[in-house]
């Protein structure tokens, strides 16, 4: 799996490109803690070529959200693919963890 | 006689290489059976990565010998099936029924995830080998 991330205006995108598993989790949290302490606390992780994601992937998803928080900010999804809505919404962790269509439009109302 | 279509097998290292090529193994036996429906490619492979995961992560060694993985995936014409084995490992530690964790815990959905995702789960203990068998019955498209 490959990171990347680039600082908009309002937030900072993450991309994860690959499969979520638990081999690439601890890297996600490790870069997403990275961004946070980069100095933005408000992380969209654009899942648009996350093509699997199992539980240790939702695991990281969830303690990044925790850390973006405890930063005084937010962590959103976007453009999630259908196994990825597929484990949130067994999971139910749809509905801590908000999916946008897009990263722009992750916090467009914020 | 059961009538099996496709299949793949894993044998090696419980170590998170595996992980991927278990996966890669899915992929291409998805290829081998385009009548599989998405659905069920879909719910199948997230089972049996979970499950893959499960040992790696947890399994403790029985004696000297490291704990080897083994995956066996079989596609009939309607049932998907994955005996996925912990090999030189002690009994399962702790409860093997499903948490339901909170919902800011990070860890201990995998099992309830493998529940939702196949029709069975069936264990089995023989020697120093731990059996998860996953069963999944296929749509026929």
């Amino acid at each position: 799996m490959e990171f990347s991330y680039e600082v908009r205006d309002s937030y900072a995108e993450v991309k994860a490109d690959g499969r979520l598993n638990m081999v690439s989790a601890p890297k996600l949290r490790e870069f997403v803690t990275d961004v946070i302490a980069g100095g933005s606390n408000r992380i969209v992780v654009n899942l648009e070529k996350t093509a699997f994601m199992d539980s240790s992937g939702l695991g990281a998803l969830i303690g990044c959200l925790k850390a973006a928080r405890q930063a005084g900010g937010d962590l959103r999804i976007a453009a999630v693919q259908p196994q990825v809505k597929m484990v949130l919404q067994l999971t139910s962790m749809d509905k801590v963890l908000t999916a946008y269509p897009s990263a722009d439009e992750a916090f467009s109302n914020d | 006689m059961t009538d099996v279509l496709a299949s793949r097998s894993f044998r090696g290292p419980a170590a998170e290489d595996a992980v991927e090529s278990v996966h890669n193994d899915l992929d291409s036996l998805w290829l081998d059976v385009p009548f599989v429906q998405d659905m069920d490619q879909m719910t199948f492979t997230t089972a049996v990565i979970e499950s893959v995961s499960n040992i790696i992560q947890h399994a403790e060694p029985a004696g000297d010998e490291p704990v080897e993985l083994g995956v066996d995936i079989t596609v009939q014409p309607t049932l998907l099936q994955a005996r996925v084995s912990a090999y030189h490992a002690q009994p399962p530690f702790g409860p093997m029924e499903p948490a339901v964790p909170g919902e800011d815990s990070e860890s201990g959905r995998g099992l309830a995830l493998i529940e939702a995702l196949v029709t069975t789960v069936t264990f089995e203990r023989q020697e120093s080998t731990n059996t998860w068998v996953l069963s999944r019955t296929s749509s026929q498209g």
